[in-house]
């Protein structure tokens, strides 16, 4: 009796003890699963805080940097050129796609070597061949002083420095003349910097290259990477910034040097060529008016040239005159976005070659375009293009005196890379 | 003969001496106004990259690209190192 009694007690004593040691396993073990859980948390935390430091140890700010910038322009052009030679007018259409005359993609590789130099390479394709428009290295000395060698764009006024890039330039077309004479390119070095003066900037730019080379027929063209005679030709401009502001500047630029091959007949044959550019950029409510200008005169000294038609020889005065005036307006002012993305413009070029040479012309060339801003460095051009040639070239050169009228529509989209 | 030859080359050298001095001292004396000088680079930026193109959106481009074409711009248009600085800043923001 009294052992059942014992056996029922132990029993019932038992089981808290059961249900404590139960519950004290219990507390361990969910102890060692949190410690576990812990443990594996802080694990991904350093795993992952680790992959962070790597990444940021990648971003790292270092002094070199490479990057590709550039343009491509692509566009429709539809023309009509009315031909009118010895009484007789020819009409003659095309169209085409893409305008090849402006068609080009040039993508820009500028690497920044370290906080002061700079290199600059843009190869170009136009449709036909791949070109190069610069390859050269700048280096920043102080504040006021950049040297630059290579092959780059001669300082000489600013529409092939500045203003010549598709998605820069207000109108489709480049202004005739003033683009490609003189070549716009060259090797060499170069100096230059833009310093404050008070309320005022001013600039300098100079440069000294291997120049130009003259053809027998009176043009000059690029000498290329090896010089064709010992003197080097000095390009420089100037230009002066006479408002805080910056909304005006003025600029001119010169070009001397000798043009002729050593030991040819033109050995002595030398260029002294000018420029002035206008750049006036205001708002001037409820517009955004930009002027821009430059005018080109281009002297070769007297030299005898090759007549083409007997190989005789014969003189003219060589001197070559070209220019642009262009102005463009943007709305500022209005809620609509449409409207402040147009942009109207309007240009005038002329262009004057020699009367008495074998490549006697005088154009005049006025555009009028309307402009939608998709971006601030993409944009979409309805061009119109009006462009009045006289082929003045003398019958004794092989000449046929002739006009040719030439109405274009163009239809570009440029866009900086 | 040779003198002159002598007298000419030492007075070309004298010259150009002097006329690289006179350019070093004038480029390294030019100076801002007070005005000028304050500036921000919000200001510069407004003033000076629609010279040439539209003003440029800050987010085109990442830190270091703008460090990148700041030089290359500056080369094109001329500005001053200080306005370069101080665009890019502001473009950097």
């Amino acid at each position: 009796m009294i052992f059942k009694k014992l056996k029922h007690y132990r029993m019932k004593s038992t089981k808290p003890i059961l249900y404590l040691l139960l519950c004290i396993i219990s507390i361990f073990s969910r102890g060692n699963y949190l410690h576990a859980q812990q443990t594996v948390t802080d694990s991904a935390l350093l795993d992952r805080i680790s992959t962070l430091e790597q990444q940021v140890a990648d971003e790292k700010k270092g002094e070199s940097h490479f990057m590709v910038a550039g343009l491509t322009t692509f566009g429709f052009v539809a023309s009509s050129a009315n031909t009118i030679s010895g009484g007789i007018g020819q009409k003659v259409r095309t169209n085409s796609m893409a305008d090849a005359d402006h068609y080009e993609f040039s993508p820009m590789l500028l690497w920044r070597h370290d906080k002061n130099v700079l290199l600059e390479f843009e190869p170009s394709f136009d449709g036909n061949s791949l070109g190069v428009n610069w390859a050269d290295v700048s280096y920043f000395v102080t504040p006021g002083l950049i040297v630059r060698a290579g092959y780059f764009v001669l300082p000489f006024g600013t529409y092939n420095k500045r203003l010549a890039a598709g998605w820069i330039d207000k109108v489709a077309g480049d202004p005739i003349g003033v683009a490609d004479l003189p070549p716009s390119s060259d090797f060499g070095v170069e100096v230059e910097g833009g310093l404050p003066m008070g309320n005022m900037k001013w600039s300098y730019d100079v440069a000294l290259t291997n120049g130009m080379q003259l053809l027998p027929d009176g043009e000059i063209q690029n000498a290329g990477i090896v010089d064709n005679n010992k003197n080097k030709t000095v390009t420089a401009r100037f230009a002066l910034m006479p408002f805080s502001n910056s909304c005006l500047e003025v600029g001119v630029s010169g070009m001397f040097g000798k043009v002729g091959d050593a030991g040819s007949a033109y050995e002595g044959a030398s260029t002294d060529m000018y420029a002035v550019d206008l750049n006036f950029v205001k708002n001037i409510s409820p517009f955004l008016v930009n002027i821009k200008g430059q005018y080109n005169a281009i002297h070769i000294n007297n030299q005898q040239y090759i007549n083409p038609v007997d190989s005789s020889s014969f003189t003219f005065k060589n001197q070559t005159n070209s220019g642009f005036i262009q102005m463009s307006l943007r709305p500022t002012v209005g809620d609509s976005k449409f409207v402040k993305n147009l942009e109207l413009a309007f240009r005038y070029a002329s262009f004057k070659t020699p009367n008495e040479s074998a490549w006697s012309q005088n154009t005049n060339s006025y555009d009028v375009g309307l402009d939608y801003w998709l971006s601030w460095r993409s944009v979409l051009k309805f061009t119109y293009n009006i462009n009045n040639t006289g082929n003045t070239v003398p019958v004794k050169l092989g000449g046929s005196p002739s006009t040719v009228n030439t109405n274009s529509f163009y239809l570009q989209y440029s866009i900086e890379l | 003969m040779k003198s002159l030859k002598y007298i000419s080359k030492t007075s070309a050298a004298i010259i150009a001496g002097s006329v690289i001095s006179l350019a070093a001292l004038f480029i390294t004396g030019c100076k801002a106004s007070q005005a000028v000088a304050a500036k921000s680079g919000a200001q510069l930026w407004s003033e000076n990259c629609q010279r040439c193109h539209n003003v440029p959106s800050p987010s085109t481009f990442s830190h270091e690209q703008w460090e990148t074409i700041g030089l290359h711009m500056q080369t094109r248009s001329l500005i001053t190192e200080d306005e370069r600085k101080k665009i890019v800043a502001f473009l950097q923001q």
